[in-house]
């Protein structure tokens, strides 16, 4: 599994869920993908994107799905602090975990001897999973979207390169921001 | 609601008078000058507290993206740490958000440590193009005024300052 397959399969297992997608690579290779109106990518405020899809999740109570990275989430663990006090958070944590901060040189992060699904755990999630090959992590996919309304933990242990990265979010930003929060707004309407 | 209720009891009053002009949900992380106004929003209309200020600043960009005016409490000493937050995200992507800002640093608050937050709190908010009004107990319901304006009516985000003796604070 690499960054690219993992992130085909989140929007292969996907349809109107919002998905918030961390800074670096992963936005990149998302927009590439396909780039659906219910993508949010947060090209900047390294840390924050699990705060952005917990505010998501709160507002709709459907599931919101976060795709983070091993260096993001070391910024910022206070996040897991707050969606797992939330034990009816429709938050589906994805943490692309290549031990490396891939968009700034590829330098390590420094995760040799932290464990990351512990920590969620130990926050409160209520379901933490550990994959490592594509077919697992599509069945975790499809079985947490299909079931799941509390705060899931999946730890993606990437292990293959990525080729090319594609081109940045070139998209203005206060527009894309609108363009998400219409598609949220719209979906939320034919729910409950 | 008269400016008199302001006057006599401006923490309740100030959170009523937001409530009813459609913000929320709110979220924070507590500061001592805040704390009448804040255990009254907590009490009367929920309140997410958050360990760290800019997760607050996130929540919030989150809450405002599925529709609705959310404030963030917090205390200045917060602002620096929410620099990125706001420079990264709020302003740039154009998420309408009410910071409501405690001014710690500023007289009669003396405390050594704060002095710099203090002198900085405005300047940084209008460096990033965030509007600040600094509260006043017989202004108040013309100030949520003018926050509902720009947050709700112009999607954008703004900042209300708290004074340190605003809602009962002494040095």
């Amino acid at each position: 599994m690499n960054k690219a397959s993992a992130i085909r399969a989140i929007i292969s297992a996907t349809t109107n869920e919002p998905i918030v997608f961390t800074t670096g690579y992963s936005c990149r290779i998302a927009q590439a993908i396909a780039d659906r109106p219910n993508h949010f990518y947060m090209t900047g405020s390294m840390g924050l994107a699990t705060s952005i899809a917990t505010g998501v999740a709160l507002v709709t109570g459907g599931p919101t799905v976060v795709v983070d990275g091993d260096g993001s989430l070391l910024m910022n663990p206070a996040a897991l602090v707050t969606a797992g006090a939330m034990s009816n958070l429709g938050l589906l944590h994805v943490v692309l975990d290549d031990g490396l901060y891939a968009s700034t040189g590829g330098q390590s992060t420094p995760s040799g001897r932290t464990d990351l699904g512990a920590l969620a755990r130990a926050c409160g999630y209520d379901q933490v999973l550990r994959v490592a090959e594509d077919d697992a992590f599509a069945a975790a996919l499809s079985d947490v979207l299909a079931h799941r309304t509390t705060p899931v933990f999946i730890h993606c242990v990437l292990s293959a390169h990525d080729s090319a990265v594609p081109p940045r979010v070139s998209a203005h930003l206060g527009e894309h921001q609108r363009r998400f929060r219409h598609h949220i707004q719209s979906t939320m309407t034919t729910k409950v | 609601m008269t400016s008199q209720l302001f006057l006599d009891n401006p923490s309740s009053c100030l959170s009523l008078s937001l409530a009813e002009n459609g913000f929320g949900p709110f979220f924070g992380t507590p500061c001592g000058f805040l704390a009448p106004f804040y255990e009254r929003v907590e009490r009367d209309f929920g309140l997410c507290t958050v360990p760290r200020e800019d997760n607050a600043v996130g929540m919030a960009a989150g809450a405002a993206m599925a529709g609705q005016l959310p404030v963030v409490m917090m205390q200045n000493s917060g602002l620096g740490q929410s620099l990125n937050a706001l420079a990264s995200l709020v302003v740039p992507y154009e998420i309408p958000m009410l910071l409501i800002i405690s001014l710690r640093g500023v007289l009669p608050d003396r405390t050594s440590e704060n002095l710099v937050m203090g002198r900085l709190t405005e300047p940084l908010l209008n460096g990033c193009g965030i509007p600040t009004e600094q509260l006043r107990a017989d202004a108040l319901d013309a100030q949520v005024d003018w926050a509902r304006d720009l947050v709700g009516g112009q999607h954008r985000p703004a900042a209300l300052l708290v004074p340190p003796t605003l809602f009962g604070w002494r040095a």
